[in-house]
């Protein structure tokens, strides 16, 4: 049995958007969610959870469809720490970490059972905050504040915990921390974790299970070593890098693109119709013309000379250079104009125009790129 | 504020909170132009004979101040519940539109009705309620979010006090009646108003109390509170019902009543924190004395001109609410 399962999650909210997603959350697993900025990590959760509901599809907890499930039964089941840091009453640790025993807990009851406060104590030991349990949540720092509302969803004592992006705003120490604790409760308690990950590595680290997402839709699945390969990040993440394992740790470096600003050229075409036949004088009458290739700027020449079946041949003269100005410059250089000085136009010129192009350059690493696709085979 | 802090400042409020009540109670049996001794209070209430000191006291100051504290226990109660289901310190009774809807009830009724001024209790009532239950839909769009519910409120008030100020300009012959009410006062109130408001207001303060576990979760946030197995449109629409409710029996027979619902439970806030198990009791409490006080200051202070309660507690709060702004408040 599955956790949790969604089929043909379809949502469209503005920005936001999922189409046909088809996840699977394996039971008493640490599943991570990845995926860029805005792909729909925590649009999935929070439509798992029903903090939001979808346009089509459906999801099934426990192998129960989740609106089969009352809102309180719900919160005895799946328990989440959203990613929103919505305004926090001025409480204390630890009845901010009660709350987190209200779905357990009667409408009128002021007092909290043994076995609350076993939970509660439990939780703040879990995510060590035990010693502030006094203190006012506001003045704790940030990691603390985060590790305080871990703990508590964890006093909601469900059997599916989801976290978006439960590391954020920790330090790297109180990361692992964080991440430590929730593999042993994974491991003792066989609780199902799901978290939104935005580092790769310790998504691969800490976690059974990878789901990634891209603009909305499910990359891929599986084992993270399966997952997380060269054609993956560049896929999902747009960006050349990389990778290999040392152990579970995946090592991702990322190729420095070599130009990273994109470039334009401007393709200046000069394009001659001439009396059928005299191509060669024109070529050659091209050549004299100084100095081209030492100007700044200068990318390139071709001579594209075209005989065809009209009463006429073309030759094109395409110099290439990096920006206009560039041209033009060389067009009032001395040796231009030197060269230009005392010729008329020869009678074999039939017509003549130039036509100025400017075109945006991708250099596309195409060994890199055939090289990637044999290393994700 | 640390917890050892807040510990003492609970026990302090509400063990003070209490006392306050009582005191306001005596004070207001006592205190007027003709001073009645505590020996006499005593004997008016226990063994009322036709003496004009009995009279005074059980008939006239008596109810009076029952009515003010109620009023005052209904107000905070109401301001309480909507700072927290808005989770905006400024939220108050007006927001949801029980004043501006009580008041547009009282002026037509008085104009249309004028020989059934009786009726303006009921007729306030009702109109605070249906204006905050034609606010509460406006926002509706798939759920009602404070922002919006907030908006709705402003944008209605807005409408019904234009509507109210064109019906008073036109039928300013017919309104003198309504205008003490308008400006809020006790004057003249008696125990037939008190039974008209005394089963709505303890229904209603009972239900403060139940509603003081949903506050406390909804004050975490939507999301929070649904992932804690909250039904959260449904607590909100029920706790502004609930705000709607109390805040209509005060205004009702009390008029308009202003800085009530805003300010004490904002000051309590300040004082003992967030967790509605102390600070619903301490605003109840605090409301309700506060008001019977000024309501006894405002009968007393300039007698024999007698202020409305309303326009006193206005003129002491405004400038108490400003100190408080100025003070450091935790609300973000």
């Amino acid at each position: 049995m599955t956790a949790a399962e969604t089929k043909g999650l379809t949502l469209e909210r503005g920005m936001f958007k999922l189409t046909d997603v088809n996840a699977i959350i394996p039971n008493g697993k640490i599943t991570a969610i990845v995926g860029p900025n805005g792909s729909g990590k925590s649009t999935l959760l929070s439509l798992i959870t029903g903090l939001s509901s979808p346009d089509e599809g459906s999801i099934t907890i426990l192998g129960k469809p989740a609106e089969h499930y009352s809102r309180a039964d719900f919160a005895r089941t799946v328990s989440m720490l959203p990613q929103s840091k919505e305004f926090m009453p001025n409480v204390t640790v630890r009845e901010l970490i009660e709350y987190g025993r209200s779905p357990h807990r009667s409408m009128f009851s002021q007092r909290l059972s043994k076995e609350d406060q076993d939970v509660i104590e439990w939780a703040m030991r879990l995510m060590r905050i035990r010693r502030h349990d006094d203190r006012m949540f506001h003045t704790l720092s940030g990691g603390e504040q985060q590790k305080a509302r871990i703990a508590m969803a964890l006093a909601q004592r469900t059997g599916l915990l989801l976290l978006d992006e439960p590391t954020t705003y920790l330090d790297i120490a109180h990361q692992l921390e964080v991440l430590e604790a929730l593999v042993s409760l994974n491991r003792q308690q066989q609780t199902t974790v799901v978290m939104v990950l935005h580092d790769l590595q310790q998504a691969a680290a800490y976690c059974d299970h990878m789901i990634a997402m891209k603009d909305g839709e499910i990359h891929s699945a599986g084992d993270p070593r399966t997952v997380i390969t060269k054609g993956f990040m560049r896929e999902v993440y747009e960006l050349e890098a990389k990778v290999s394992f040392d152990g579970h740790y995946p090592i991702i470096i990322p190729v420095r693109k070599q130009n990273e600003e994109e470039q334009t050229m401007i393709i200046v075409t000069n394009t001659s119709q001439i009396v059928k036949g005299s191509g060669d004088k024109l070529v050659e009458r091209f050549d004299r013309i100084g100095k081209v290739e030492q100007m700044e700027g200068f990318l390139g020449l071709e001579v594209l000379w075209t005989q065809n079946l009209k009463e006429y041949d073309e030759v094109a003269v395409v110099t290439r250079w990096t920006s206009k100005d560039a041209f033009q410059a060389w067009t009032k250089s001395e040796a231009f104009r030197e060269s230009h000085k005392h010729r008329n136009i020869p009678d074999y010129i039939l017509d003549n125009k130039i036509t100025f192009q400017e075109v945006k350059i991708k250099r596309n690493p195409i060994t890199e790129a055939a090289l990637g696709e044999t290393a994700a085979q | 504020m640390n917890i050892k802090q807040r510990t003492k400042r609970r026990k302090l409020v509400l063990l003070i909170a209490p006392i306050l009540v009582i005191a306001s109670l005596l004070l207001g049996l006592m205190a007027g132009s003709v001073p009645v001794a505590l020996v006499d209070i005593w004997h008016a209430l226990t063994a009322r004979g036709d003496s004009p000191q009995d009279t005074i006291v059980f008939d006239l100051r008596l109810p009076r101040v029952l009515i003010g504290l109620l009023t005052g226990a209904c107000l905070a109660a109401s301001g309480a519940i909507l700072q927290g289901v808005m989770r905006n310190p400024l939220a108050d009774p007006g927001v949801i539109g029980v004043s501006s809807g009580a008041g547009l009830a009282a002026v037509i009724t008085m104009v249309l009705l004028p020989q059934l001024s009786y009726l303006l209790p009921a007729a306030a009532f009702l109109g605070a309620l249906v204006s905050s239950v034609i606010i509460y839909s406006l926002s509706w769009d798939k759920g009602a979010s404070p922002g919006k519910i907030v908006l709705a409120g402003i944008a209605l008030n807005a409408l019904i006090g234009a509507i109210m100020n064109g019906v008073m300009v036109m039928y300013s012959d017919r309104i003198q009646a309504v205008l003490p009410w308008l400006s809020g006062g006790l004057n003249g109130r008696s125990w037939h108003h008190l039974s008209f408001m005394l089963p709505y207001a303890l229904v209603g303060l009972v239900l403060s109390f139940l509603a003081i576990k949903p506050v406390n979760l909804l004050m975490l946030g939507d999301d929070s509170a649904k992932l804690l197995g909250q039904k959260v449109e449904l607590q909100r629409m029920l706790l502004i019902l609930l705000a709607s409710l109390l805040a209509g029996t005060a205004v009702s027979v009390a008029g308009l009543i202003g800085f009530v619902g805003l300010i004490v439970p904002h000051a309590i806030r300040l004082m003992i924190g967030d967790d509605y198990r102390f600070l619903m009791p301490a605003s109840i409490l605090g409301g309700a004395a506060l008001v019977a006080l000024a309501d006894t200051a405002a009968r007393t202070v300039l007698d024999p001109v007698e202020l409305p309660v309303g326009i006193l507690l206005a003129v002491l709060g405004a400038p108490f609410f400003l100190y408080l702004l100025r003070k450091r408040s935790n609300w973000r």
